[in-house]
């Protein structure tokens, strides 16, 4: 049962607009079907003149409400600027937030595309984050190993908590927009108990200065290595997490899996009938999706860009949310998702110069759902159309 | 009236009382009650309506008759205010009126019953029909009036039965329930019989005419069977490519006639689905080759197949039988007897309770993805958008999609191979689409069925099996359906042909079963085929 608006809403575009799709065009492929009429929506200019559009109007807008609230607008978006792009080293402080929201993107790519919707990346991340902190701080040897070990316990601790939605919604029915949802509190809850307990993850009392709940740090040998380029220093991660982009696109686009998860996310009984099982497919997006989650947490703890290599309460900092929306933007496309999940990133390093400019830091949240909204409207508007001539056209052809 | 040619019919003029000019009309008839003059509706380049004029009479059936896209469902959009025309104008009642929005159409006592239903399936009748009402919700008053409106009709629908319950010929009383309670005085029913078996259409004739007669609406029968339109119409104008060609009294046309304003040529009508006494079944019988398929191989076996709802009501009940090699059997039923459970079970959906199916004599379990397929059991489905295609999908993803397997290399599709193929059975079954890479949705409801078929035939099953195949469907595709599945049991496929068309069965079977049920309740060969027994069991007597 695909009920989610939003595997509606970003499959029938992906689907059906060959040009904007990420999948590369064979030979000929799209300028034949641009002949038809019918196929060809609508020109790239209109499209991108669209987006345009809208980022302006919803841009004005933000500057509208700093205005109102006694704010100086450009000063704001200058200073968002300076703090995610034009300062010295911020576009690596920017690339080090991109990668955990692409990576959580992905995975919500994946679940969305055999029409689940996963919408508990948050809970997902911490508990990846939570056994990435479990395996880092406790089992000794050659850093490069330990690392990759926290990062694989990281996506088993998502995979495993998705896994709960996953089987209940194969065993008994539950939808998955729920108990993805209700979970991320409860993870939320135990992580908050692992770092209360010692024999978990709570610091020994010498290495946590009298703080509660708060879990040891992470040896120096045992951090995702940095690199620094053009004075920008960022984990490496960045890069593994590009590669990972690809290597999603790839596999949604050209294999029997990714043709498989689309095939199930359109028409469960259709894949049925074609040996698509949805208890194997469907609970492997979930299991993946949490694995993508888990991962992003496990990057972020050993990242150092959030929490300083510790773990403490509130640790996902709304990553998996944020994570979940860059994928909705994105609508299924990998490299438009990337670029989304860099914008996000970027509004997310930039806040933190709004503050000196006197006003709420949190004016980026609203820049940032004005953003969302200016982006999910052109689709919709397109999709639309689409729609309609492809139903005139369906009408006209005997 | 201005393009005169195409008019065989003189209308009154809107509000000059009995219908003068035209003899031997119906006694109430008259009083027009919608006119559409010189409509046409463009979507880009395509013209849906090209200056159509239309004239609906109270207590007429006018039939709009046309094939797939030849505008019929754009120009009851526009009637019923769905669809703004570019030019033209609409009156009713003499009156020139703008339809706007379906508001507008009903405020003007304009009703219709679409092909596709509305229906909420979790929710009871009465809830149904009081839905989109304002107000506070008056569950007595609503089945009451639904109660009424089912027994002034005689469509014996209950108000508190859940529509996901009701066979599909219910449901569509339920939505003309619907219709009917806001006491509309123009009536539009859109190919209605696509779903009913033969009795039920005829009962929805009958209804149609208590309406027409009795109460002097005005109704609009659109369809493109021609049985129909020759039965229940008065009149009918014939659509082609988005232009009226033709517009006749009923009485004064055949068939043959009809069919041929339709597509454009000349069809042979002999298989097609005529009115049952017009069809000579003897001569049908004749045409299937005199090949002895009773001594070949069986190549599906079904032995004691029983399928349970969780609640223990058993959809098939110990259900056995058998097709050979090159045989087409036939299983006639009213709907809703099974043969959706059984179709079901055939293509790996439902899980059996008990009992087994063998393909080629190798036992096939149930209700695992894919298996019966890779068994070589190619479907096409009653309803192609519930398991047989994926809409979102472009035409070579869809006829890959069952062997996807098998033109991928380590797990990677070769996109050449895929579209290779999609282009070649394009050709072959002469689908009808802008190319291999358009989406499936964009393709009319005949061209989807076609990649069905090529699909599932190209895949070449031992066995097919095809339900209700040519529901839905113009006399071109018809035509060409039931010749491919004639051809493919020429080459040996073993086809079960589930049909709740009786002519269909007597058409192409060489042997027949009657399902009731969900059993088995009766069987006869082809030659012994009798009507009158054949309808004693399908109505559940055991004759």
């Amino acid at each position: 049962m695909t009920t989610g608006f939003e595997s509606a809403d970003i499959d029938h575009g992906a689907a059906s607009s060959p040009d904007m799709s990420e999948q590369p065009p064979r030979s000929g492929g799209s300028g034949r079907l641009g002949a038809t009429g019918f196929a060809r929506i609508t020109s790239a200019g209109e499209v991108v003149g669209l987006y345009a559009l809208c980022i302006v109007a919803a841009l004005l807008l933000s500057a509208l409400i700093v205005q109102v609230t006694g704010g100086d607008s450009l000063a704001v978006f200058s200073a968002l600027l300076d703090g995610s792009l034009r300062g010295p080293g911020r576009i690596g402080e920017t690339l080090g937030v991109m990668a955990p929201l692409l990576v959580v993107a992905l995975g919500a790519i994946i679940s969305n595309r055999a029409g689940l919707v996963n919408i508990g990346q948050e809970g997902q991340l911490f508990i990846g984050a939570a056994f990435a902190t479990y395996v880092g701080t406790r089992i000794g040897g050659p850093g490069p190993l330990v690392i990759l070990a926290l990062l694989f316990a990281s996506a088993i601790g998502g995979a495993l908590w998705a896994g709960i939605a996953a089987a209940l919604k194969y065993r008994r029915n539950v939808p998955e927009v729920l108990t993805t949802l209700l979970l991320v509190t409860v993870a939320a809850q135990l992580a908050g108990f692992g770092l209360k307990n010692q024999w978990l993850l709570l610091a020994p009392p010498e290495g946590r200065a009298n703080r509660q709940q708060i879990s040891q740090q992470l040896d120096p040998d045992t951090r995702i290595p940095l690199v620094t380029m053009f004075g920008n220093q960022f984990p490496i991660s960045v890069f593994f997490a590009l590669c990972g982009a690809a290597l999603v696109a790839f596999l949604l686009a050209r294999t029997v899996w990714g043709f498989r998860l689309l095939a199930l996310g359109h028409n469960e009984r259709t894949a049925q009938r074609a040996g698509v099982a949805a208890s194997r497919y469907g609970a492997g997006a979930l299991l993946l999706g949490g694995g993508f989650a888990g991962l992003a947490g496990g990057i972020m703890l050993a990242g150092g860009d959030f929490g300083n290599y510790t773990l403490v309460p509130g640790f996902p900092a709304e990553i998996g949310w944020t994570g979940l929306l860059v994928a909705l933007v994105g609508r299924q496309r990998v490299f438009a998702t990337i670029i989304v999940a860099f914008v996000f990133a970027g509004l997310r390093t930039g806040s933190g110069f709004v503050a000196a400019t006197g006003v709420e830091r949190r004016i980026t949240d609203v820049v940032q759902g004005l953003l969302v909204l200016a982006l999910l409207i052109p689709p919709a508007l397109l999709f639309l159309r689409q729609r309609r001539r492809a139903m005139a056209a369906r009408e006209s052809r005997t | 009236m201005a393009d005169g040619t195409h008019d065989d019919v003189n209308h009154p003029e809107s509000g000059t009382g009995p219908s003068g000019p035209v003899p031997g009309g119906p006694p109430v008839a008259g009083r027009v009650s919608i006119r559409l003059d010189q409509v046409t509706k463009r979507y880009g380049a395509v013209t849906a309506c090209d200056e159509v004029d239309l004239t609906l009479t109270a207590g007429r059936i006018h039939g709009v008759l046309g094939e797939n896209g030849a505008g019929k469902s754009t120009l009851m959009k526009i009637m019923i205010g769905l669809v703004l025309p570019d030019e033209g104008t609409i009156s009713i009642d003499g009156h020139r009126v703008r339809l706007a929005d379906p508001t507008d159409a009903a405020r003007f006592g304009i009703g219709m019953v679409h092909q596709h239903f509305s229906l909420v399936e979790p929710l009871r009748v009465w809830e149904n029909v009081a839905l989109g009402d304002e107000g506070r919700l008056d569950s007595s008053a609503t089945r009451d009036r639904v109660k009424e409106i089912s027994d002034r009709y005689g469509l014996d629908v209950d108000p508190d039965a859940v529509v996901g319950d009701l066979p599909v010929g219910m449901r569509q009383r339920v939505e003309i329930i619907k219709c009917l309670r806001r006491d509309p005085s123009i009536l539009i029913f859109d190919e209605p019989t696509s779903v009913l078996t033969p009795a039920e259409s005829e009962q929805l004739f009958d209804t149609l005419r208590h309406v027409v007669l009795e109460e002097g609406r005005a109704v609009a029968l659109v369809s493109h069977k021609l049985d129909e339109i020759m039965r229940a119409t008065d009149e009918v104008t014939i659509m082609r490519q988005g232009a009226v060609v033709r517009h006749v009294r009923t009485s004064e046309v055949d068939a043959a006639e009809l069919a041929e304003a339709m597509v454009g040529r000349a069809v042979s009508l002999r298989s097609e689905r005529v009115a049952p006494g017009d069809v000579d079944v003897d001569v049908d019988r004749s045409e299937v080759p005199d090949t002895h398929p009773e001594l070949a191989p069986v190549v599906l076996e079904i032995d004691g197949l029983t399928v349970m709802t969780r609640d223990g009501r058993r959809l098939l009940d110990d259900l056995s039988l058998h097709v050979r090699k090159g045989e087409i059997v036939g299983i006639a039923g009213v709907e809703g007897n099974g043969q959706r459970t059984l179709a079901d079970v055939l293509s790996s959906l439902i899980v059996s309770s008990s009992g087994e199916v063998r393909v080629d004599g190798a036992s096939v379990q149930t209700g695992v993805a894919g298996a019966m397929a890779a068994a070589g059991v190619g479907v096409i489905p009653e309803d192609r958008h519930d398991s047989g295609v994926v809409l979102e999908m472009t035409v070579a993803q869809n006829l890959a999609l069952v062997d996807i397997v098998d033109i991928a290399r380590n797990g990677v599709i070769d996109r050449r191979a895929m579209s290779g193929t999609a282009e070649r059975l394009i050709d072959e079954f002469e689908i009808s689409c802008a190319g291999a890479d358009a989406p499936l949705f964009s393709l009319s409801g005949g061209n989807q069925q076609r990649v069905v078929l090529a699909r599932e035939l190209s895949r070449e099953p031992e066995v097919l099996i095809a339900a209700q195949p040519t529901r839905g469907l113009d006399v071109g595709a018809i035509e060409y359906m039931t010749n491919r599945l004639r051809q493919a049991a020429e080459a040996g496929v073993g086809i079960l042909l589930i049909s709740s068309e009786l002519e269909e069965i007597l058409d192409l079977a060489h042997r027949i079963l009657v399902i009731s049920d969900g059993r088995i309740i009766g069987q006869m060969a082809r030659g012994e085929a009798d009507l009158g027994r054949l309808g004693l069991l399908m109505g559940g007597q055991v004759a």
